[in-house]
Formats: C-alpha cells, structure tokens, sequence
C-alpha cells in the first residue's frame, strides 16, 4: 500500500474503500507483465463492487500472463479532498501505483450522470481530459459500457470505445496494443489499426458536421476508419468466459453476493427500455453451465447469498428446473436463491417456495404504467388481471409487502395515465383485502415508485421529447393526490436527474465543453443526490451557450442524422420506427419467444433467432 | 456448561496492514464468510436466520494493527488445529492471517488492559522535539480529552490510565509501549492520547497503533 496515504486514510469515511487487499484481489509482479490495465468504475468503491461486468472482465485479463488489470474507484469528495491537498494522483488498489502510468484506462459507462466522475478521475489521475491534449507516453483511455452505444458526448475525452460484449473484443485490442508497442509504433498508428478491428469506435477519427438548425448533417470517418461500427456479441453464453473467482469485498457493498448471469438480452422487447433492445438477441445459458458456476463462486466466495441475474430471470426457459437443480446443494450450503425482479406474469407459488425455502424478503414488481393503454404503448404486455392474480398468490403465500415500479413522462401519457397507477396500487389493496385466508391483524404496504421516463437511443422512444420538469412535477403531484389510502406509499425519483440524464443519453460532441466546464466548477457524484447541483449545471449551460432542452425535449424527426447514426447495434432502424408508430396505435408486439419480428439482431447467428 | 451441542475453539489471528481499515462489524462479516467457506463442521445457531456463531474477545479500533486478536468459533465437533488455521485462512483477505486456535483458558469479560507498541511520525518538528512535546504532556496533572459514547461527548481525564514505557526517539520516530484499560468495565481507546497532543501541544504527526496484547486484572495474558 502506497505509503503516502495511510495518514489520510484515519481522516475519511470508510477508508477500506481506498485499500484493496481482499480476498481474491490478483497481484502480479509489474515488471512480468507487458500490459497494465486500470479498469475503473466512475463511481464509489460499494457501487463499482457490486458490478458485474467489472467482475468478469478483470477475471478475463488477469488469467492472460502478460495482462494485469487493477480495479480503481471515484473517490468519494472527502477522500478526493485530501488526495487533492497532499498531490496524490489517482491510483490502482491492487499495486498503489499511480494510474497515468499505466498503459490502458478503461472506464465502463453504465449510467450517463457517471460522466463528471469519469472527467474527474482522469483529472485526479494527473492527465489532461481531451484526447488530442494527452501525448504518446500518457495511457489509451478507453470505454465501453451500456452508455457507449451514444458515446458522442464523450468523445473528445475517450480514445476508443469498445461497441459490444467486452468479453468479445477486449483482449483482441490488448493484444494488438502489446503487439505494436513493442514494435514502436505511435498512439496514432495503434488507434488507427484498432479502429480495423469490428467493434472499435476511435472518434478522431470521425468529423461531425452540423447544420443551419443545430441537427446533424454528416458524420465521415476518415484515415480508413470504417463507416459505421457494428456492435460485437458473443453468439453463444454457453461458450462464454465466466470467473470461478469474485473479488470479495472486506467491506460491505451495495450487492454483496454471488452472482450468476443466467441469460443475456430479454425477450420482451419494451419500447422504453434500451437494454431490451442493445442486448439482443436473448441467448441462454444451459442449467448445467449456471450450476457449475453457481457452485464454483460460493465456494471461492464463502457467500451465503446467490443471487440469479439477467434482465428478466424469471423468464428463463427453465426457471423451475434451474431453482430445483441449485437447491440440491443450496440449502446444505446454507445459501440461499435471490432473483433481482419478477416477471408480473411469469410468477409462479412453485417458483415462490423455491425461493423462501431459505429466506423471504419484499416482492418487487415492474407494470410500468397505470393503464391498459399506456402499457400497450410501452409494449409492457401485462394485464391489470395478471398482477392481481399474482398478487393474490403472492399474498396467500404470507408476503405483505409488495413494491410497484412505474414510469411517468412516457410518450402519450395523459393525466388519467397517471391517476391509473394509484387506481392500480389501490386495486392491489383490494386484492388483499378480498382474501379471507388474509393474516388477520396484519396490514398490507404496497409502494408505488415512480421514475421520470428518460427516452433513450436504439429504442421506439429515441425520437421523442422528453417531459419538461414542470410538467413531470405536475404528474408526481396529481399522482400524490391520486392516492387515498394510507397502505399506499407513494415514491418519485427526482426529476432534474432526469433531465440531465436526457440531455447526455441523446446529445452529441458540442457537449463537451460543457462537460469539462462541468468538472472544472465541481460537478460529480451527480447520481447522489448530496452532490448533484442542478442549478450549477444550467449555469454552465448558459455559460457555454449549450441549450439543454434541444437535446432532451424536442421531437426528432425520423429522418434526422442521430448523433449515434454511425454505431451500428445490430437492430434495424425501420424496425424502431415501426415500433414507434405502433406504439401511437396502441398496438403491441409480439415477445421474441413467440414470433419473430425481424429486428435485425439474427445477423449474430446466435440465442433465440437460431435456436428455435 | 458440558451438555451443549457444540466445542468452543479460540481462533487467534493477526488483522495488520490493509485490513487495519476493516471495520469491526466488517470483520464479523469476513470472518463468517470465511469460516463457511472452510469445511469445517460448524455449529448454526438456531433461530430464523441460522448463521454461525462467532464472538471477538475485544473489537479492535479502525486504524490499529492487532497482532494476538482472537475470536471465539462454535463447532460441532473439535477439528485438527492445523488444518483449522488452513482452511479458514484461504477465505481471508491476506492481512488477516490465523496463527492459532486453542482452547479457551479465560472468558473475554475478564479483560482488563491491552498493551500497545506506539510510533509516532512527525510531520511539523524533529522526533526529539516531537518526545519532549510529549514528555512535557505526560507530565501534566491532568490530561482531559472528549471521548464519544453513546451517551453523548463527555470529558474525561485520560492521565491515571496512561501507562508509558520505553518512550524514545528512533531515528525519524518517537516510539513507547502504551499499556491503556480495555474490555467492558473501562475502555480507552489510544487515539485519544493523540488527539491530545493534537490539540494541546498542536503537533501534527502520523501515529502507528499495534495492540500487541490483551490481559487481564491480575496482569496476566488473556488466553
């Protein structure tokens, strides 16, 4: 451990944060390895912890020889402070050494109000933030991450981007990096002959023009760079790499368990979600495979908690096999099964006592909107009657408290869209009361949290403006008095947040200035809401001439240039405009497992579109 | 005492360099996992949630090195000492390191005093003049510091606990053993010796803390 900062380290909220050293951190010798790889997470240590990705990518570089990839965290401000006061430069947990030193930094991009943090780390790190201002002997800063799909506003800080599954293209770059350096080649040459390899976005070289109105007009790759990026997907999960071995904290973190990712992509295909859409086709893992893997993490780990994860677990194929075939050695292990969310209408009392064999906690489920109507905008294919069916299960099998995610803000949404989601929070009520089996002297508590809809690229919704804050305030207040019980707790997310994340989720280059303008007067942490500043942030709006709002809140035309035309994610664009247009009839589609709708995503030749 | 379903074994360990900074509740939490972690039978207490059962002779204040910690373990059935020390260091961060496990001889409420190796590291004045600043504070009648409890901040004069020995200057260092109360009946914890000579003396210095050991009323070695 870097010696200079034990002293600050007694000054500082949780300073195990700042240390590294647990159990399964990968230490090698520096001087026997070729390339030093810094993945950093641009949040706090508890949050980039419980990340998955992270997990399995720092497992993948570590089992080559010649790589050794070191974890780094954003400070938190009182950490960063001190870092600031007594020059210590950002630096990697594992080896303590400063990170500008190393050969790859590699952020991963999961929510866009990260950005700040991504900014200030390289900045902490002693590194100038635009691309062309870092010189040869400074690292490859690179990223990849759900938020790189519309990498533009960071563009000018990032040297690549990596499109697609990490797993997938990673390791091809490293190694194409070893092998150019050690033929001394320039950061430039390197780039260039990255920017050959499918799924790698090098935005120097791309110049971006605009028009008159401030819309795009032409994005032109240049120096052989291709003209548009196709995202990288592993065809098969089954073939994929996957650790044996998790990093465990010493201290707590916001995820602390074993994980297994039991399928990737969903089948569902909601029109609000990117992740339904960026992550296409669904492709499976066979029971077999999770177990295996399963059973490998709780033994390295010692954890006691195994948690199933995917963008929709209970819609695995095979849930009940899958449970049924754990819990044959779960419960001897004392370990018990969690899924991140359930399915309104996949949810089941076999798959219920399955999971509270070993231990009960909440019910969380997702109707993303009150009425029929805008659930079949959304293409959320969810009956009133199925949740009330579930929840009559749910209830009789002795749970009494049940949480309801909602959005308000979505495309078309009226007033009486947002009176429906109290109408069917009190209609849960009902069902419970309606039971005569109830537990007598007991209450129920249904929780309604609603969201700001943030419209988002590669999705139906990435032409449409999003609410502006007065008017999302108005529905979170009709929502308020919509609700008349006291069983009832009503939930919104702040919508400033919101708004902002609109801006970077679709924005382009001339953000960032404002970025860097951002950094400078102090924004980070915008995701905790003890650091966000909205009002700061539209003074520098202002100060740079940027309007926010036509970015977020103005109607696209379909045929307008995107800012992220040029990446390709694999799903057709005339799809996503038919998925819009459906959505202002009210008509739903059809879910992968039950009819294909020709999205494009059969290109990967894997999952779901060749295994049917 | 006999008839219960389960063996007391003392798991003695070191918690030193980086794990210095897990906390105490943190430490139960790695100290469970490991020990599920390792095949040894272990005893699960048997309320709704069955989890092993594990109790530390005497938190350890974030910060400080513990050379000789201990933690009480339940097991069905005694196990080989050394494949015990094995087996339960696999799933431990590397700085914390089991060196034995034992019998219990003593009940941890009967701790009474621990002993501390102390080196202090000036960053403002020179070792010397750093031990005679400290000298000239251990010299005082009363030394009062503020000490947290859950009851609130009350004052509390710290003199009469401070044991000083072998105070001295090594090289860029001032270094002493500090032998402090500790256990249920009266606790100091020796940051607030420091804080002392922070405030009244405004040195500004880097302090080492390692609890070398524990005893207990008659001075003997907590075992």
């Amino acid at each position: 451990m870097n010696q200079k900062i034990e002293p600050l380290l007694l000054r500082v909220q949780k300073p195990g944060r700042y240390v590294g050293g647990e159990l399964n951190a990968v230490l090698k010798d520096k001087d026997q390895v070729d390339v030093r790889f810094a993945f950093c997470f641009p949040d706090t240590y508890e949050v980039g912890m419980s990340h998955l990705g992270m997990k399995i990518l720092y497992s993948l570089f570590n089992e080559k020889p010649y790589i050794w990839c070191e974890r780094v965290f954003a400070p938190w401000i009182d950490m960063e402070a001190e870092m600031r006061k007594n020059a210590i430069p950002l630096y990697a947990l594992e080896s303590g050494d400063p990170i500008r030193d190393f050969d790859f930094i590699g952020f991963t991009l999961q929510y866009e109000l990260s950005y700040t943090n991504v900014l200030n780390m390289l900045d902490l790190a002693g590194l100038p933030l635009r691309t062309d201002e870092r010189t040869d002997e400074m690292p490859i800063v690179c990223a990849g991450g759900p938020c790189a799909v519309n990498p533009e506003p960071i563009a000018d800080f990032i040297d690549l981007f990596f499109i697609g599954e990490g797993e997938e293209i990673d390791l091809e770059v490293i190694e194409l990096y070893r092998e150019m350096r050690k033929n001394g080649c320039t950061k430039k040459e390197f780039l260039r002959a990255a920017a050959k390899i499918s799924g790698v976005y090098v935005p120097s070289l791309y110049d971006v023009t605009y028009k008159a109105d401030g819309t795009i007009e032409a994005v032109t790759p240049k120096d052989g760079a291709p003209k548009k990026i196709l995202r990288r997907v592993l065809p098969d999960m089954n073939k994929a790499y996957y650790p044996e071995n998790f990093v465990v904290p010493s201290i707590e973190i916001v995820h602390d368990r074993a994980v297994s990712e039991v399928q990737r992509g969903c089948y569902r295909g909601c029109r609000f979600c990117q992740a339904g859409f960026i992550y296409r086709p669904v492709r499976t893992k066979t029971i077999d495979k999770i177990n295996g893997e399963c059973r490998a993490l709780c033994e390295n780990t010692g954890y006691e908690e195994l948690s199933l994860v995917s963008l929709s677990t209970s819609d695995y194929p095979d849930i009940n096999g899958l449970l049924d075939q754990l819990l044959t050695w779960t419960n001897d292990e004392h370990v018990s099964i969690s899924l991140p969310s359930q399915r309104v209408d996949s949810f089941s009392t076999e798959l219920m006592d399955k999971l509270k064999s070993v231990r009960r906690s909440g019910l969380t489920f997702a109707p993303e909107a009150g009425t029929q109507r805008m659930r079949d905008v959304i293409n959320k294919n969810v009956t009133e009657e199925e949740l009330l069916k579930t929840v009559r299960t749910a209830f009789a099998g002795g749970w009494l408290n049940i949480k309801l995610y909602f959005m308000i803000g979505l495309p078309t949404e009226t007033m009486d869209d947002v009176a429906g989601i109290a109408k069917l929070g009190q209609a849960v009520v009902d069902e419970f009361y309606q039971n005569p089996n109830r537990p007598k002297g007991r209450s129920v508590n249904v929780t309604v949290s609603a969201s700001s809809f943030v419209p988002k690229a590669f999705t139906p919704f990435q032409w449409e403006p999003q609410d502006p804050i007065e008017l999302l305030h108005e529905k979170q207040q009709h929502l308020k008095n919509s609700v008349t019980t006291r069983k009832i707790t009503c939930n919104y997310h702040e919508a400033h947040t919101s708004f902002l994340e609109g801006v970077f989720a679709r924005g382009d280059r001339r953000l960032a200035p404002v970025l860097e303008e951002a950094q400078k007067r102090g924004c980070k942490m915008d995701g905790w809401s003890e650091c966000f500043d909205f009002d700061r942030w539209m003074k520098v709006f202002d100060d740079c001439g940027v309007d926010p709002k036509f970015y977020n809140q103005r109607r696209r035309a379909f045929d307008e240039v995107l800012p992220w035309d040029h990446i390709d994610m694999g799903i057709k664009k005339s799809f996503l405009i038919a998925e819009c247009q459906r959505a202002y009839e009210n008509k739903t589609s059809p879910d992968c497992s039950q009819e294909c709708s020709h999205c494009g995503a059969s290109r990967f030749k894997g999952g779901i579109c060749y295994g049917k | 005492m006999g008839n219960e379903p389960w063996v007391t074994m003392r798991v003695w360990f070191t918690k030193t360099g980086r794990a210095k900074y897990i906390s105490h509740l943190d430490l139960n939490r790695c100290m469970t996992r490991a020990v599920q972690r390792a095949k040894i039978p272990l005893w699960y207490t048997e309320g709704f949630n069955p989890h092993p059962f594990l109790t530390f002779a005497l938190p350890l204040s974030l910060g400080i090195d513990g050379l000789r910690e201990s933690m009480d373990i339940r097991l069905l059935e005694s196990v080989d000492k050394d494949r015990m020390i094995g087996e339960i260091n696999k799933g431990l961060p590397k700085d914390i390191r089991v060196f034995d496990v034992t019998v219990p001889k003593k009940k941890p409420g009967k701790i009474a005093k621990a002993s501390y190796q102390i080196t202090i590291l000036p960053e403002d004045r020179t070792a010397s003049e750093a031990e005679q600043t400290l000298r000239a504070l251990l010299a005082q009648e009363q030394i009062i510091v503020q000490k947290k409890s859950k009851s609130g901040i009350k004052d509390v004069d710290i003199k009469p606990d401070l044991d000083v020995r072998d105070l001295q200057t090594e090289g860029d260092a001032v270094t002493c053993t500090l032998y402090l109360p500790a256990g249920s009946v009266r606790n100091i914890n020796p940051h607030l010796l420091f804080d002392a000579l922070e405030q009244f003396c405004i040195v500004r210095f880097y302090a080492k803390i390692v609890r070398t050991d524990l005893f207990d009323s008659d001075g003997q070695v907590f075992a």
